[in-house]
């Protein structure tokens, strides 16, 4: 099969029934992508597909046949994406472990809306658990990353 | 397919942590992101039944299965002669009497407990093989009745989980004085009672429990990658379990996502991967499925507190008593004793002045998951039930709330403060933390916000708790750590705590930047392998940042003190004469100075001998009580049940604060955890044992939004404790939010004739409660 | 999960040729269901036929009756999409409500209906909206689409092509989450028609969907609607049947009440 990864056309071949996570994690050795449960919930898989975001174990490799990849690895070419800097910068993040999932659903979220209300935030990010940092700082990130982004496109 | 981590020199916008740049660039390593050449893949074999006599169990078409490289069943555990997991620490009772322990095994022997319960490994050359072959595995248990909860556990004719345990009851434990205490109630004018239940919790850090093993035959060595609290207390429970001296082991872990106290220790599956590994001479990989997780992670919390205090005429407490249960689930493991008698009895005066106390408690076995620390063990939940019993009183009795605390806190003139409990209160200014959180949460002019949420048909409430916490004087009488300077001129400081979260490259950095001027990227904090010679403990207890800390501060003033040394050196000039200033050595007299970066340079030695800056830093540093007052203000919908959270603030001494924001951090990572257990989170079990909440499906969890913003303050009351003047922070988040929301939706409810109920506080409770 | 092999079907054709050459073949829209199901182990199919990129499936057609939804459209695309807003606001509030953005990135109307999940959203809307469910072999009315408990019409290989909603003149959904998985403990789906026409449909309280006759019979005057019978209805480890029931009245109202604003 044949799909886009970080900008690079990769062909490969793996079982039909290889999950999308399980290619960018075991196959190509992009681990920023994590599993964090087995029923669809927490979001540490979370990469985007064509521009918007995705969980990548419940997907096939194969549903990604010909589409555009992004994983955390590859948000940001050289330096780094305005959400990323937000992350650290407004402290929300702490173990790190859910934290390339929730960047990407914001990434996803600001696409969609570019200044989010309180509840935007809420409902873009409920397919994401984290059990570090209370939420309150990711608030804040995504409201920085918005910021920045605004005043980026200026 | 690797991204490269960005240079320095792109970033244009500095970092909160040093950690973060690999953490939020995909570049960090937990132990299932590691891979080795051969490595093979392990999966458990688990009990489906609580409890049963195995008859029979063969793995014969297992060890024949595609893939499959080795089968480890209780045999293979002891023809290894591999001992149980730990206990942890033995309760004795005041009478002597010693603790019935059940330590559990490596694998299921003769009997399963609990569901989840590991009774085999499969090990093969994928982990769908090994997946596939585990199906094979024949199993005929006898099932047995099950126990769950304190009434069929120690009911007469309840089924014994344990032969040497009658009555399922591991030990009862009491302390304080008892005479005293009744004396007190006797001669009480008012006297009240709450029971308080302190539900099942299921920890769940987003890092799924994993073990990574591979063994060298010919220097006899394991190296393990495990997501571990601090790597001596996984090595020195590996070398109980397993026999392997701690020299012959490596634990690494560089990122680990969250641990909460459940990773405090060894499990079965870090045992039975290191020997997979040497059987089959492969790396071994075993990482678990959330699914799994929930039924073998050790969960947290499941006590039942019930407390009764005594006032006199004024106001003033008498006495205060408990009579506590503690759920040790099918096996004594690892901090579940502790909790259930020492935690639980510690602090339990809270900030109070109170000159009799007793309580006792009752630990007891069910067939259920075992049960140790989860953020706070014990501690929130005796201060979530003091508070709730102060409130209780208060309007039982006809007293303010705030007043009633006022009378009865401990004043800073009776410091140091020994409550008989075995805690030695320091230092604290319990009425100017409340008279802030009082001011800054606007309290009292909270009546005209409830009547206008009134006029919208909406009940709200108003909580205010005031806690102390024992943050833990650690596992070993001192923390080390080392400091050696790399050829790059780099202090890398090696220490034993790990960090989950916390930050601890960050804060330690922090102190070495503010004693000695060095830049945040000359220093570099690793917990491991290199660690093994240092004394110290683990991350546990909210005690990581004044006790390796504390070594942190006292190792920057001994490379001081040598650096003072070649500084008169390298000036030809006295050493007297000089004093250290922004990261220089300066000669008051002449305009002389030389930077202790040009010294760390200038003095490099050119062959492999050490740096003649590097130094062992070391402290001793005690418990420490974190403390606090925290206030919370809901809004519960009545059509529907739903709280809302309008408002949070959180004001709490913590010592001196090194990284504010990281320290706010934990407050609030702390705090959401309550909100975790007082609106959405409880391990429930059917009678015959199965979990019913197995996944995140059923077991709900905070999400954004479920607290939208937190006034968090600190009031800085330096404790003598540490060479720091800190105080813990990692578990104060959970001491305060528990009782402040817990006191909040019953403030809400109380008008509705409800002075009582048990978390979580779920809107089908909350509306059926108001149903009358 | 266990070995199978997957074929992306161009259209519809090849897909059922590619369906009836194998029993144990099961047609893939989002997987958002189907994939946590086989990764449990729960279904074990041989095949997968993925008919996602099927055009004619993923399109969204107006005319002056009725929206008609392509059975592979995305949550999210039904959600955002203008024409919708403004002609069934309540189908594009519903479809915004479903899982989360992730999800409703990949999940299809028709992967929802053909599970028929008794907390699903989109059952609720079919029913009220008059949905009309056309296959590739014929249409089946909504009232006998849902045939029970995670139950449909569907015969062996039949599958769903587009979902026909007859435009209302104003619907609302409300819709209470289970705080865990994020479905409905009770969704109550209102769509107001012509002539005083109302037709109210349930989810998640309790075997399935089904139109609740006393709301419709008192719209106008919801003190007089009497509560569900309880027998009917779920009690779980999340909530009683009495709550559902009285939840299912609450929505009902805040429902009922969004469009009177409207109209």
């Amino acid at each position: 099969m044949q799909m886009t990864i970080n900008g690079v056309v990769q062909e490969f071949q793996v079982d039909d029934q290889t999950l999308l996570v399980e290619v960018l994690r075991d196959h190509f050795h992009l681990t920023g992508t994590h599993i964090g449960c087995d029923t669809s919930q927490c979001g540490c898989c979370t990469v985007l597909m064509n521009n918007e975001a995705v969980k990548s174990c419940t997907m096939l490799a194969a549903q990604a046949t010909d589409s555009q990849i992004v994983t955390i690895e590859g948000l940001a070419s050289d330096g780094l994406h305005p959400v990323q800097e937000a992350f650290s910068q407004e402290h929300g993040l702490q173990c790190g472990y859910c934290t390339p999932g929730m960047i990407m659903s914001t990434v996803h979220l600001l696409n969609r809306h570019p200044n989010p209300s309180d509840d935007q935030i809420k409902e873009g990010l409920a397919g994401n658990i984290c059990r570090c940092t209370g939420y309150v700082n990711i608030i804040a990130a995504v409201k920085s990353a918005a910021k920045k982004i605004q005043e980026k496109t200026v | 397919m690797n991204a490269h981590l960005p240079s320095q020199l792109v970033l244009d916008k500095e970092l909160l942590r040093k950690e973060d740049l690999r953490l939020i660039t995909g570049q960090g390593k937990f132990t299932s992101d590691w891979h080795y050449e051969g490595m093979c893949f392990a999966h458990m074999v688990r009990s489906p039944y609580a409890h049963g006599q195995i008859k029979h169990i063969n793995v014969s078409d297992v060890r024949n299965a595609l893939g499959v490289l080795q089968v480890i069943t209780s045999e293979e555990v002891d023809a290894a002669k591999m001992q149980t997991l730990p206990s942890g620490v033995t309760i004795q009772n005041s009478d002597g009497q010693a603790q019935h322990l059940a330590p559990m095994p490596i694998l299921a022997k003769g009997k399963v407990l609990f569901v989840g319960q590991p009774i085999a490994m499969v090990v093969a050359d994928t982990l769908e093989h090994a997946r596939q072959a585990a199906e094979l595995v024949q199993l005929e248990i006898d099932m047995l009745d099950a126990v769950t909860d304190y009434e069929s556990a120690l009911s007469p004719d309840a089924v014994q989980l344990h032969a040497h345990v009658p009555k399922n009851l591991s030990i009862h434990f009491s302390k304080g004085d008892v005479q005293a205490t009744d004396k007190a109630f006797e001669e009480a004018q008012f006297i009240s009672h709450m029971k308080i239940k302190s539900q099942r919790l299921i920890g769940s850090p987003m890092e799924l429990r994993s073990v990574l093993a591979k063994y060298d035959a010919t220097q006899d060595k394991v190296t393990i990658h495990t997501p571990n609290q601090g790597m001596l207390g996984m090595l020195g429970a590996l070398e109980q379990i397993t026999g392997i001296k701690k020299d012959q082991i490596e634990v690494i872990a560089q990122d680990v996502g969250g641990s909460f106290g459940i990773r405090a220790g060894a499990y079965s599956e870090h045992a039975l991967v290191i020997l997979a590994a040497k059987l089959i001479g492969r790396p071994v990989k075993w990482v678990g499925t959330r699914s799994e997780v929930f039924v073998s992670d050790w969960h947290g919390r499941a006590l039942e507190l019930n407390g009764s205090i005594a006032l006199d005429a004024k106001g003033k407490i008498l006495g205060l008593r408990f009579d506590d249960k503690a759920d040790l689930g099918a096996f004594t493991c690892y901090f579940g004793s502790f909790i259930g008698a020492r935690n639980i009895s510690i602090t339990m005066n809270g900030v109070y002045d109170i000159p009799a106390l007793s309580m006792r408690s009752e630990l007891y076995f069910t067939n259920t998951v075992p049960v140790s620390a989860y953020r706070g063990a014990g501690r929130p939940d005796i201060a979530y039930a003091i508070e709730r019993l102060i409130d209780h009183a208060a309007h039982e009795h006809g007293f303010d709330l705030v007043a009633l605390r006022k009378m009865n806190f401990i004043k800073p003139e009776q410091f140091p403060y020994d409550n008989h409990m075995g805690s030695v209160y320091d230092s604290g200014e319990f009425e100017l933390l409340m008279k802030r959180a009082i001011e800054v949460s606007d309290f009292n002019h909270f009546e005209s916000r409830r009547a206008k949420a009134a006029a919208n048909h909406r009940l709200r409430g108003i909580g205010l708790a005031c806690f102390i916490e024992c943050s833990a004087a650690g596992t070993t009488n001192k923390d080390q750590v080392l400091g050696r300077f790399t050829k790059d001129g780099v202090l890398q400081i090696l220490g034993v705590t790990g960090a989950s979260g916390q930050g601890h490259e960050t804060s330690f950095g922090q102190i070495v930047t503010t004693a000695t001027g060095l830049h945040a990227d000359r220093i570099q904090y690793l917990a491991g392998p290199a660690s093994k010679a240092l004394i110290g403990s683990g991350t546990g207890g909210s005690r990581s940042l004044y006790g390796a800390g504390s070594a942190v501060q006292n190792l920057c003033e001994q490379i001081l003190e040598k650096s003072k040394e070649l500084a008169a050196q390298h000036l030809q000039v006295e050493a007297g004469d000089l004093h250290f200033d922004h990261g220089s050595w300066h000669l008051s007299a002449k305009n002389a100075s030389v930077s202790l970066d040009d010294l760390i340079k200038k003095f490099q030695p050119v062959d492999a001998s050490a740096h003649p800056l590097d130094a062992q830093g070391e402290a001793s540093s005690g418990s420490t009580f974190p403390n606090g007052c925290h206030i919370a203000e809901v809004e519960i919908d009545p059509e529907t049940g739903v709280c809302e959270i309008v408002n949070y603030t959180a004001i709490d001494d913590l010592g001196v604060v090194i990284s504010p924001k990281l320290v706010k951090g934990q407050i609030h990572g702390g705090v959401v955890q309550g909100i975790g257990q007082a609106f959405f989170e409880q391990a429930i079990y059917d009678e015959s044992g199965q979990l019913l909440t197995g996944s995140f499906m059923d077991y709900a969890m905070p999400k954004t939004g479920c607290l939208m913003q937190i006034h968090s303050e600190h009031i800085e009351v330096v404790t003598k404790s540490n060479i720091l003047g800190s105080k813990g922070v990692g578990e104060s988040g959970c001491s305060g939010s528990l009782p402040a929301l817990s006191n909040a939706v019953i403030n809400a409810l109380r008008p509705k004739g409800i002075w009582g109920m048990d978390m979580p506080y779920t809107p089908p409770k909350i509306w059926e409660a108001l149903q009358g | 999960m266990n070995p199978f092999k997957y074929h992306r079907a161009e259209n519809l054709q090849r897909a059922k040729d590619q369906q009836n050459s194998d029993e144990n073949a099961k047609y893939l829209a989002g997987g958002m269901t189907l994939l946590p199901a086989m990764k449990h182990g729960l279904i074990q199919p041989s095949q997968l036929i993925d008919i996602s990129t099927i055009i004619e499936l993923g399109e969204i057609q107006d005319d002056a009756l009725s929206v008609t939804i392509g059975a592979a459209t995305k949550h999210d695309r039904v959600a955002t999409s203008s024409l919708v807003q403004k002609e069934i606001s309540g189908l594009a509030y519903l479809a915004s409500q479903i899982g989360d953005a992730q999800v409703r990135v990949r999940g299809t109307l028709g992967g929802s209906l053909a599970n028929n999940d008794p907390a699903a959203d989109y059952p609720a809307a079919t029913l009220a909206l008059k949905g009309q469910i056309i296959t590739d072999r014929r249409t089946i009315e909504a009232e006998d689409f849902f045939t029970g408990f995670y139950a449909t019409a569907l015969e062996d290989g039949e599958i769903i092509r587009k979902v026909r909603f007859i435009k209302p003149v104003q619907s609302a959904y409300a819709k209470f989450k289970q705080a865990a998985s994020g479905y409905a403990l009770a969704g109550v789906f209102v769509a107001l028609y012509p002539n005083q026409e109302v037709r109210v449909a349930v989810t998640g309280v309790g075997q399935g969907v089904f139109r609740w006759l006393a709301a419709e019979k008192h719209y106008s005057d919801s003190s007089q609607v009497i509560d569900l019978h309880l027998d009917n209805l779920i009690t779980d480890l999340h909530a009683t049947s009495k709550y559902r029931a009285h939840l299912a009245k609450v929505l009902f109202n805040r429902a009922a009440t969004q469009i009177k604003q409207y109209t």
